[in-house]
């Protein structure tokens, strides 16, 4: 019934405004349409066709059907004219069939089309999904079971620097940075008791906690424990899940509590609620808190975690070297500008580049940094600088300095990962190490 | 847009008392409310008009741990201003300001320009420190003094042109020299035409004599 009132209503209308003859039928849900009186309903399929009243000259409503869309909901009829009506002339009626069978034509060409598109695109979902799945079978069938012999072979470093595959991630994470400190999931669990009973303490206002950790006022830990509340919330605050009452704010908040309690000489540095954060997202507690201890006690880390500005210093000339030699010209061109490297790489190494990159591509650069230590840290900053080169070369100091502690959200991660692997890191036949 | 002048400042104080927050509310007129830490510095940079002239604020927004201080202290060089910022609701942020203060005065330029700022105005209720407390702190060592609301915007804007229009005054007076390294201040664009073209300069500063 309401869809004969619909057609009618419709046909009303194009009776009286206008004489081509046919007819438009977008599907409208029965239900919605039972409820609106008829009014509404023109409005809307005036809206719809992109129609007022004004009354339309043949010709240029002739034309505004030709622009019309078809959805492919939507059928289009040619019909002639109704029979209260004159009928149309021969040749007119000719040229309206000509029209229509032009317009269906049109229609089905677009429909094959994004047929055509969205085949495609499975496809290559298909061919990405197969290729993350062969990749997680060879992890897991072939590598992890062979890690100590397989790690170094050539096919396996092509594999890893394609990106592991999220579900294997954490375990070839675990592996490469290994556990040098043999700490165990017990040590952790004391580490996380002891960290517990200073919040305790603290919170009670209780007495002083024994004094053994080298040379820290208890106000200093105090601040420091402070400064973990404060950053945990600070920490990936648009995913949402480390923040207070989220899934994951007690792992973190435990992760480092346990690391100021595991090493008080080190304590809790900005920067460390980040890298807990991403080791948190790929592994379980214990395990984030070995790979999380190892990670940090890395030369790099250790250097730039104690702030021990001499060694960083050391390292940022070591950085200056490779950048004049991969991009002379920006090179000369940051040191016109007084644009010191520290600026943008402390924010970079301190938090293995989980802030400034997105983290599906940060992630990819922890993988490669597993695999090739340091040294990837400076290739991938030397990446970053070259992908950007020509914006750069054009930018004043504080432009540069903005840009580059504030990276562009939507990088492009194939461009990007083949800029890192155009970097050499070979300078007059001296390797990083030996800088 | 072309400026009279450049100014680098500094906004420094301990951790979490909103610096950032105040420097995106200065630039973007709003509040961030899912800020990270900074680590190490970052930017911002906006032109303003003070009495007329058009200053380049060009602004380094410091990491606030105690941790990160040896890394900070090397960008306090040759900066003409600075916010000293605590947070009303943090007597601790507000005990630390002494040391920040001497490294301000000792590693930046001798003039540097500091206005204390009081943040999270907007929190009165859990106030642990007085206005009139700060206040008198502020007098006894010299600098300006606004309480502030990153998230309301309140005295944002204020607190920045004020201490870059005292900049200005100084140098108008005399007390200030831009040409003086390391004084944190440069010649903008515009002011560069001006003293390459004498005729108009002159015209300048016949008018500057009238006023």
């Amino acid at each position: 019934f309401c869809r004969n009132l619909f057609t009618r209503k419709q046909s009303a209308r194009f009776e009286k405004q206008n004489d081509v003859g046919w007819k438009l039928f977008g599907k409208v849900p029965l239900r919605e349409n039972s409820q609106k009186d008829p009014k509404k309903i023109q409005k809307e399929y005036e809206e719809k066709t992109g129609r007022g009243h004004r009354p339309l000259s043949p010709k240029q409503n002739v034309r505004k059907n030709l622009d019309f869309e078809p959805l492919s909901t939507t059928a289009l009829i040619l019909e002639d004219r109704p029979a209260n009506l004159p009928a149309k002339p021969a040749e007119e009626a000719q040229k309206h069939r000509q029209q229509y069978e032009e317009m269906v034509v049109q229609a089905k060409k677009r429909e094959l089309k994004e047929a055509q598109k969205r085949r495609k695109q499975l496809e290559e979902r298909c061919k990405l999904e197969d290729s993350i799945g062969n990749a997680v079978l060879t992890w897991n069938n072939e590598i992890l079971p062979n890690w100590e012999t397989m790690c170094c072979s050539r096919k396996v470093r092509e594999l890893w620097w394609q990106g592991i595959p999220p579900s294997v991630r954490g375990k070839v994470w675990s592996l490469a940075i290994g556990n040098e400190l043999n700490i165990t999931h017990e040590l952790f669990d004391i580490c996380l008791a002891r960290a517990k009973e200073k919040w305790r303490s603290l919170s009670t206002g209780g007495a002083e906690v024994e004094c053994e950790d080298a040379g820290f006022s208890a106000a200093d830990r105090e601040a420091s424990l402070e400064l973990i509340k404060l950053d945990i919330s600070r920490t990936f605050p648009n995913l949402c899940i480390f923040q207070q009452g989220g899934p994951y704010h007690d792992t973190l908040h435990s992760i480092l509590g346990a690391y100021t309690c595991y090493r008080p000489d080190v304590g809790y540095v900005q920067g460390m609620s980040f890298i807990a954060a991403v080791l948190i997202l790929n592994l379980d507690t214990a395990d984030a808190f070995i790979a999380f201890s190892n990670l940090l006690n890395k030369p790099c880390q250790m250097a730039f975690f104690r702030v021990d500005h001499g060694l960083m210093l050391t390292y940022f000339a070591a950085f200056e070297v490779f950048f004049e030699e991969n991009l002379p010209k920006l090179f000369a061109h940051f040191k016109k500008n007084n644009l010191t490297p520290d600026i943008y790489l402390i924010d970079w190494i301190f938090t293995l580049y989980s802030k400034s990159l997105p983290l599906d591509l940060a992630c990819r650069v922890w993988d490669v940094f597993c695999r090739d230590g340091e040294e990837f840290l400076f290739r991938t900053a030397l990446g970053i600088l070259k992908l950007f080169e020509d914006i750069l070369t054009k930018m004043d100091f504080i432009h540069i300095a903005q840009f580059l502690t504030k990276l562009p959200e939507d990088l492009p991660s194939e461009e990007f990962f083949a800029s890192i692997a155009a970097i050499q890191m070979q300078s007059r036949n001296k390797k990083w190490a030996q800088v | 847009q072309s400026s009279d002048f450049l100014f680098k400042f500094l906004v420094i104080g301990n951790a979490g008392t909103g610096k950032s927050c105040l420097l995106h509310q200065f630039i973007e007129k709003k509040f961030k409310d899912d800020s990270n830490h900074t680590i190490g510095v970052e930017f911002g940079s906006k032109i303003i008009n003070v009495g007329g002239k058009y200053v380049k604020l060009q602004i380094w927004d410091t990491a606030g741990q105690e941790r990160f201080r040896s890394v900070t202290r090397s960008y306090y060089r040759g900066a003409a201003g600075a916010l000293l910022v605590y947070d009303i609701t943090s007597r601790e942020t507000y005990n630390a300001l002494t040391n920040w203060l001497t490294d301000a005065r000792m590693l930046a330029s001798q003039n540097i320009v500091i206005i204390l700022c009081g943040n999270k105005k907007d929190l009165d209720a859990d106030r642990e420190v007085t206005f009139l407390e700060a206040s008198r702190f502020a007098q006894e060592n010299e600098l300006m003094f606004l309480e502030t609301s990153a998230l309301t915007g309140e005295n944002v804007e204020e607190a920045f042109v004020q201490c870059a229009r005292k900049i200005l005054n100084k140098i108008e007076s005399g007390e200030l020299d831009p040409e003086r390294m390391g004084s944190g201040i440069q010649y903008g664009d515009a002011a560069l035409r001006q003293l390459r073209s004498p005729r108009r300069a002159q015209a300048q500063s016949a008018q500057e004599c009238g006023c």
